[in-house]
């Protein structure tokens, strides 16, 4: 099929992104090639560093290329505040809508005994540590409102009152512009579970 | 084969190729069936990915051919449960166990309704472990390991309530001394047989015993569920 083994190999390795099938990777592919290799040269490089050196912050879990990242070392967070997030990509959210300035633990998944997730898997260790040094005065827990992510939830929280530390939920409802008629029968149930008083 | 309006609980769902979802689904009339529910992780799906937690009682239609099913169409028939707090933790046990002890597309006639009976048992009462050790017997039944609860083994005789006993795995209750590591009163034994709620030490020592069991018919494996069950309850 194809004249150069080093092509093909090339078009197979990126069909491992998320999104992207035979096609788009062979023009991908093309494209570097015919017109941007410098460019290409700069994603090889980047790709083989990031691949190498990036891993997890001892404190937080989230990705660092240093034993504790930028976020965790830093002096102008608040010290006190602590946000849990299923993933990096839930950090990035929060940082992005929010004016959110404490600190964060990234649990890199959620209870889920089918998925092999327990406790250790999460880190739960590492944030019962954490805990416990005393800083912390409250634990934001922001797993995402699944049967899993809720289980999580409660878990984290017992955690937290263990330690002493406050406890608090994102709040999880009718999406704002949303009408009651067209949002789904689990999220109206959840939404009139946890009403609050006004 | 196509099923129609197939009641059913989806028990696991995990991510498939781009959009899609795998799930573990306990139906009615198949028992647990793999479904592939296509493009529900787009953001505007036809069937919100919302629809296909856990816990929610299903109605689905599924196309099977093969190993796994499609899914056609999904929508509720009912108001969904929430499993809140502990009763949460004790759910995913509950999927654990029947996704790890029966095998897709083994139909056992009474396992729906013995699943069906019992979330609505985890939301109401505060009596989670009993409410387990009632569906650990009746999913046991339904696979065919159906434990010896009101005789004691090889002889067959009638239990002495007053008695204690050890139960071993396929064989059934045999004497044993008093109030040791997994000892059982007869009357805690007979009362789970006759689905009467136990003494407290009753249900510990059958929470033990449980496992036990169950660890035998995985094969000496353990559930996930246990160590978080555990972590959860060691905790007050
Ligand atoms: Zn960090």
């Amino acid at each position: 099929m194809s004249s150069s083994p080093l092509l093909a190999e090339l078009i197979e390795a990126l069909r491992c992104l998320p999104g992207v099938g035979g096609k788009s990777a062979q023009r991908m592919a093309f494209h570097l090639l015919e017109r941007d290799r410098e460019r290409g040269l700069r994603l090889a490089a980047a790709l083989d560093a990031a691949m190498r050196r990036v891993g997890h912050c001892s404190r937080c879990r989230n990705f660092s290329e240093e034993p504790v990242c930028a976020l965790c070392a830093g002096s102008g967070r608040d010290r006190h505040v602590l946000c849990v997030v299923e993933s990096p990509t839930d950090l990035a959210a929060i940082e992005q809508a929010t004016g959110y300035r404490g600190q964060y633990f990234v649990l890199l998944g959620r209870l889920s005994p089918l998925d092999g997730m327990g406790p250790e898997e999460l880190g739960l260790g590492l944030l019962t540590q954490r805990l416990t040094e005393g800083e912390i005065e409250e634990m934001i827990i922001a797993t995402n409102p699944t049967v899993e992510g809720e289980a999580t939830a409660h878990y984290l929280a017992q955690l937290a009152r263990a330690g002493g530390v406050k406890p608090t939920r994102l709040a999880h409802g009718v999406p704002l512009g949303g009408e009651l008629e067209y949002v789904d029968r689990g999220t109206l149930a959840h939404a009139f579970g946890s009403r609050q008083v006004l | 084969m196509r099923l129609d309006q197939q009641p059913a609980y989806v028990l696991h769902a995990r991510p498939y190729r781009e959009t899609s979802l795998l799930l573990e689904c306990l139906t009615r009339d198949q028992g647990r069936l793999g479904v592939v529910a296509r493009g529900v992780r787009r953001e505007r799906a036809r069937t919100p990915r919302s629809q296909l937690e856990p816990f929610q009682p299903l109605a689905l239609d599924l196309l099977l051919r093969g190993e796994l099913a499609t899914l056609v169409a999904a929508e509720s028939s009912g108001a969904p449960l929430r499993l809140t707090g502990d009763a949460g933790l004790a759910g995913l046990y509950l999927n654990e166990l029947v996704v790890r002890l029966t095998g897709r597309q083994d139909p056992y006639p009474g396992l729906f309704d013995a699943y069906a009976r019992t979330l609505p048992r985890l939301v109401e009462t505060a009596e989670l472990g009993w409410s387990l050790r009632r569906f650990e017997r009746d999913l046991l039944e339904q696979l065919g390991y159906g434990l010896q609860l009101d005789a004691e083994a090889d002889s067959g005789e009638p239990l002495d309530t007053a008695g204690w006993y050890r139960y071993e795995v396929e064989r059934g209750p045999v004497r044993c001394p008093p109030g040791r590591g997994h000892a059982l009163r007869g009357e805690d034994l007979l009362a789970l047989a006759e689905d009467r709620r136990p003494s407290t030490q009753g249900l510990a020592a059958l929470r033990m015993t449980m496992r036990e069991v169950i660890r035998f018919y995985l094969g000496g494996g353990e559930l996930r569920a246990w160590r978080v069950l555990a972590g959860a309850m060691t905790r007050r």
